[in-house]
């Protein structure tokens, strides 16, 4: 009768046991996943500063070298029949 | 009983269950799709929107209504998405009076509060105000009305460059951008804001593979920010620097959000996208004008219509001494810059 109580409660505490093992385990994997995650998250945030840095770069370079020019009488003339004339075109 | 008829039976009854779980599943899907937040079924349908130009009417208008629910969950405000069409007989110009432009950037911030661009990491900014020193500053007067080759011998169509092509007003590469006086104007300095320039013949909707960017009836720039898949050709193409790139989700807070949106114009745009000026469609198209012009403080911006004789932009050019920025690249910008 004795050991029969006896081998319940080790089941019981192996239960126990099993159960905190198992919440521990599963609270470990996701503060492990989180930290993957946020690294991850973090890498990322430096990758698009980066990539907003180069293009900003990029464009400026295309501004390089450019004069400006005061348009004769003839060219803006010119340059406004050109955009009315196309603006009332049908293109494709 | 035969072990034919008890293999008929179980098979029938095999079927019946897959019927039974094909339905339940069928059912547990819709309630799913019925219960999902507004605002994710939204999103989930714009997916398979088509281009907003190729919709008929009624699926216009289906978009539109996604968009406003979308956008009044995400920004806990009324949003307003509208689809005004372009005006008839418009076809729009601006122009910018150098002398005037203080270098204040207040047209820049008008411009990112209206447009709901993103607020940091980075700001995202369609105005560029560039710095350049003053010196170089200088025309021929008497060139004004001459070019070459000559305009007897070719025809009024003939000239390739102005009689002041070798008397620059200035040069990009001595600019500076990043500038941050304690006020301004600076001595010695003037400034250029760049912005896009609307071209007439835009070589940005030329390389875009999927048509997402084309110009509208009154000549503005516009893109389908649910169509374009974020390929970046028209950022190379564009020679004015005016397209920028959503590398990351836009940061637009809530309570600096703009809620009278247009659905070409300011609408909150999502990463990947490209966005650009649109001369403030939303209020263009209903007859106002850009917020930049607005906002300027010394008066240095104009806006009007260039098939008008009588507007304020064509005045401006048929009297003020005008230069385009890259005119080389024969885009024929209708962003002008002045000189009184």
């Amino acid at each position: 009768m004795g050991k029969e109580i006896k081998e319940k409660v080790d089941v019981s505490k192996r239960m126990l046991f099993r159960s905190a093992v198992a919440i521990v385990g599963a609270v470990t994997t996701a503060g492990v996943a989180k930290t993957v995650v946020d690294a991850s998250k973090d890498s990322a945030d430096q990758n698009i500063k980066a990539r907003y840095a180069k293009e900003a770069l990029q464009q400026e370079r295309a501004m390089l070298q450019k004069k400006f020019v005061v348009m004769s009488e003839d060219e803006k003339k010119q340059m406004l029949d050109e955009i009315l004339n196309s603006h009332h075109k049908q293109t494709a | 009983m035969s072990e034919d008829k008890k293999g008929m039976e179980a098979q029938e009854l095999d079927d019946a269950r897959r019927e039974f779980l094909k339905h339940m599943g069928i059912a547990a899907g819709a309630v799913a799709l019925a219960s999902a937040p507004d605002a994710e079924a939204a999103v989930f349908q714009e997916w398979f929107q088509t281009h907003y130009e190729l919709m008929s009417e009624q699926e216009k208008q289906e978009a539109i209504a996604r968009l406003e629910t979308r956008y009044s969950e995400e920004f806990g405000k009324k949003t307003t998405v509208s689809n005004a069409p372009a005006l008839p007989g418009v076809l729009f110009g601006y122009a910018l009076n150098i002398q005037k432009c203080i270098g204040c950037r207040t047209c820049v911030h008008a411009c990112v509060e209206e447009n709901n661009q993103s607020r940091y990491d980075p700001e995202i900014q369609w105005i560029k105000v560039l710095k350049m020193e003053k010196g170089n500053f200088s025309f021929s007067p008497d060139k004004l009305d001459k070019g070459y080759p000559e305009s007897e011998r070719l025809g009024d169509y003939g000239l390739q460059v102005g009689g002041n092509a070798y008397n620059s007003v200035g040069v990009s590469s001595e600019t500076e951008r990043y500038y941050e006086p304690e006020t301004v104007p600076e001595d010695d300095s003037f400034y250029m804001p760049v912005q896009c320039h609307q071209c007439e013949k835009p070589p940005c909707v030329k390389v875009c593979p999927v048509r997402a960017t084309f110009r509208d009836p009154s000549g503005v720039v516009v893109i389908d920010y649910n169509w374009c898949i974020g390929c970046r050709m028209c950022q190379l193409a564009c020679p004015y620097e005016a397209r920028r790139f959503n590398w990351g989700e836009p940061n637009l807070p809530k309570e600096e959000m703009n809620p009278k949106t247009h659905y070409y114009g300011n609408r909150p745009r999502m990463k990947g996208v490209m966005e650009k000026c649109t001369f403030c469609l939303q209020r263009t198209r209903e007859g106002r004008n850009p917020a930049c012009m607005e906002a300027c403080p010394v008066g240095a911006r104009k806006f009007g219509n260039l098939l008008d004789p009588q507007s304020e932009i064509r005045l401006i050019l048929a009297t003020k001494k005008v230069f385009r920025y890259k005119e080389e690249f024969n885009t024929y910008p209708k962003f002008f810059y002045f000189m009184d």
